[in-house]
């Protein structure tokens, strides 16, 4: 009973306290939108056009660009203003069509685009490739164009729109794509990504946070009082870290259905989400209580927390997927439970996995859990008794 | 007692360099998380492909490809791995080892000019995209030719000419692809990772500041430490100006060591040092304005710490400390700078990209002063009722 008391007391002092609902609930809602709208188009190009004064060939050209699959077009009203935006990488190319391109295209000189990319930078060269490629596709149909009505006669603006509509027909040599690799590795991007590695990040932090309370509790000599009463050492102990499992538990499912309703993000199959939901909160709670004796002042708690929370989310791939990383950096990430955990999401949102999939990141999850917690009973109990 | 102010800096400085966890929000922090950070993405921060052929045609057209793609032009994107046969080139990228493959089938060379082209394969990874977007579009443009000459008859034949005359006078003419670019050279520098987080991290853990000197002025209210010094002649504002001044010293500090140690160990490009300078002191007078705002605004020490709180998370998620505020969409990009760290980061990033000096920071460094400006005219009129309280 006593350990169901201690446990009703811990959450509702969170409950009660603004500024713990505000790292609860408000914090991680705003980072999963912020990195889920930034987290993606890793797999597309983001390409910059110039395009005023180009007239209709302008517009074709970008038309063209726009419907590329993986590029990404931003119109730019000046050479400059695109120049920037390559510099500061809000676009990784771009291209300045000339003015009076309409005129150039149908004379008979080589028409000059202007390409806005640094020759030295393989990120730009690679967006630029991209964009040359459409280019080619562009400047084949301006050949044709040309070839035909000089050939066969005709009004240059028409022959030019038949050149778009056989492209489609006449029989080309074709760049055909097929996958060898299938298996995504890494988890989806979007929110996809931001909602599980954000619930992965903020359980653990808000617990070793919160470790902030059992601090204040020592030091108000709470525990001694609870003592005096007839309750153990183990039932202070098992209450306290019910407490931690119970926020941590009501955190993780917030953060899964606002990701479903809000955010469309489809968690996998439903069992073993909940196992790893579990688990990952006994990491947690363990993490908290661990850190609830190691820490001696909640300055610390709200100093080190934090700190110590980011620095474990970016080694285990909460912030970036470690497939990215090099195999040092992955092995010395996978000395924090949070590369289990992103790993265990990872197969159920990326590969469709089941629990039995992810059994072996719940057994290190556990050990993680079983360690965090023994050694923080021990501690706990050890100034108790 | 000439400068109460100065005392109370110098003891505020004192308790806080005592206190561990400053120190490491100050400085261990924001260094730990900048060398995770360059760690992580050393080495990735360009992309390079590497490419596996399998030429089982042997022809000219293949021989011309296999050229192009050795060509000093795609010299630092591709590198060129030759594969035996389709089926290797697939397994070697479907275990990662090249990012992305092409193969050239057997007769080639001698389709591409008949009615029924082969095509050309790409091998591509679900998680290389950008490998497979690049062969492709290396591959798109070493067909265009072709395909331009084949459409050129094909529109000319529409148009009523005869196929054979046609491709006679394609090939007496040999036209080659009308439109080309020029590279316009505009001399930016990259933007390496190191060089955006590290100040990123720097100015996060800075906003810090604001959370530690507005509780400390609280907790020296709350003990009557405030009454007890306001005993001695000394005026209350002096004692809101000792507290922000030790957060100003703090927060210069914090910053110094932290461009001194990014430079030196991780080879983050501050810019020019004067530019950069100014623009850190810009950025630290603005969270020594919003230290003093909050301790105005607040009335009890848990409003300080949960009004810091808000300050601070939202001042970094708005203004780019958590994401590359390049790569977010352009309402994102438009609300960092309503953020005085936006703008801070803005200047870092300008200053490290054109390698220019004080005056590629002056819009910056004058956002700031204007937020600062702002915040401090609204401490000025709020100051003497709070610290009458």
């Amino acid at each position: 009973m006593s350990v169901l008391t201690i446990l009703a007391v811990s959450v509702r002092r969170v409950l009660r306290d603004r500024l713990s609902l505000f790292f609860i609930v408000v914090m991680p809602i705003m980072v999963i939108l912020i990195i889920g709208a930034s987290v993606r188009g890793f797999s597309t190009f983001r390409v910059g056009v110039v395009e005023s004064g180009s007239g209709t060939a302008g517009r074709q050209l970008t038309e063209m660009l726009s419907s590329t699959p993986g590029i990404d077009v931003r119109r730019f009203p000046t050479a400059g203003a695109l120049e920037t935006a390559v510099r500061r990488s809000t676009v990784q190319a771009g291209l300045v069509l000339p003015a009076g391109m309409d005129q150039a295209i149908e004379g008979h000189g080589e028409v000059k685009v202007g390409l806005v990319a640094e020759p030295a930078n393989p990120t730009q060269q690679a967006a630029a490739t991209a964009m040359q490629s459409v280019l080619a596709r562009y400047a084949g149909q301006v050949q044709a164009a040309r070839f035909a009505t000089e050939q066969a006669g005709g009004e240059f603006g028409s022959t030019m729109v038949r050149a778009g509509q056989l492209a489609t027909t006449v029989p080309a040599v074709a760049v055909v794509s097929r996958q060898a690799g299938t298996r995504l590795t890494t988890l989806p991007e979007g929110f996809s990504y931001s909602a599980p590695t954000m619930l992965v990040l903020f359980v653990f932090l808000n617990a070793v946070i919160g470790s902030a309370l059992i601090i204040t509790n020592r030091r108000l000599g709470l525990y001694e009082r609870m003592l005096a009463g007839p309750v153990t050492s183990g039932a202070v102990v098992a209450g306290e870290a019910l407490g931690f499992v119970a926020i941590a538990l009501a955190q993780a499912m917030l953060i899964i259905a606002i990701g479903a309703l809000a955010f469309g993000v489809s968690w996998g199959d439903p069992l073993a989400a909940a196992a790893l939901v579990g688990v990952w909160a006994l990491v947690g709670a363990g993490a908290g209580m661990l850190a609830g004796t190691l820490f001696s002042t909640p300055e610390q708690a709200t100093a080190i927390g934090p700190a110590l929370g980011i620095a474990f989310a970016m080694l285990g791939g909460c912030m970036w997927p470690l497939s990215i990383v090099g195999p040092t950096m992955r092995l010395v990430g996978h000395f924090t439970p949070h590369a289990w955990a992103v790993d265990a999401w990872t197969r159920l949102l990326a590969q469709h996995g089941t629990i039995a999939s992810i059994t072996p990141q719940l057994l290190v999850l556990a050990a993680f859990a079983t360690g965090f917690l023994s050694l923080a009973t021990w501690r706990l109990r050890r100034r108790l008794v | 007692m000439a400068f109460p102010a100065l005392v109370i800096a110098e003891k505020d400085l004192r308790q806080r360099i005592r206190d561990r966890s400053a120190i490491i929000l100050g400085v261990v922090a924001p260094l730990v998380i900048a060398a995770l950070m360059s760690l992580a993405f050393s080495g990735t921060e360009t992309i390079h492909l590497t490419l596996g052929v399998v030429n089982s045609d042997h022809g000219a057209a293949a021989a011309g490809l296999v050229d192009a793609l050795r060509s000093p032009a795609l010299e630092d994107l591709v590198t060129v791995v030759p594969e035996t046969s389709e089926a290797a080139a697939s397994a070697a990228v479907r275990a990662g080892h090249t990012g992305a493959a092409m193969v050239i089938p057997p007769g080639f060379t001698a389709s591409i000019s008949g009615a029924r082209p082969l095509p050309l394969t790409t091998l591509t990874n679900v998680n290389n995209a950008p490998a497979a977007q690049i062969t492709s579009s290396i591959a798109q443009s070493f067909v265009a030719q072709v395909n331009a000459d084949r459409l050129s008859v094909a529109l000319a034949v529409a148009g009523g000419r005869s196929p054979a005359a046609a491709s006679a006078a394609l090939a007496a003419t040999r036209p080659t692809l009308p439109v080309q670019t020029v590279e316009r050279a505009f001399g930016a520098k990259e933007l390496k990772t190191a060089s955006y987080y590290a100040p990123a991290m720097a100015i996060f853990f800075l906003l810090f500041t604001v959370s530690f000197t507005s509780r400390s002025f609280f907790v020296d209210r709350d003990q009557g430490m405030l009454e007890r010094i306001l005993a001695a002649p000394v005026r209350p504002i002096s004692v809101l100006l000792g507290k922000v001044l030790s957060a100003f010293v703090f927060g210069v500090a914090s910053l110094g060591i932290i461009i001194a140690v990014t430079t030196l160990a991780f080879g983050a490009d501050w810019g020019d040092p004067l530019a950069a300078a100014s623009l850190s002191l810009a950025m630290v007078l603005a969270v020594t304005v919003t230290t003093a705002l909050v301790i105005v605004v607040a009335r009890t020490q848990r409003q300080a710490e949960g009004i810091s709180s808000f300050v601070i998370f939202g001042l970094a998620l708005l203004g780019g400390n958590f994401v590359f505020v390049s790569v977010t969409p352009s309402i994102m990009q438009r609300l960092a700078l309503l953020t005085p760290n936006g703008w801070a980061l803005r200047g870092y990033t300008d200053l490290a990209t054109t390698g220019g000096g004080l005056a590629v920071a002056v819009v910056p460094i004058a956002a700031i002063l204007a937020y600062t400006v702002a915040a401090a005219a609204v401490v000025a009129v709020l100051a003497p009722r709070v610290l009458e309280r």
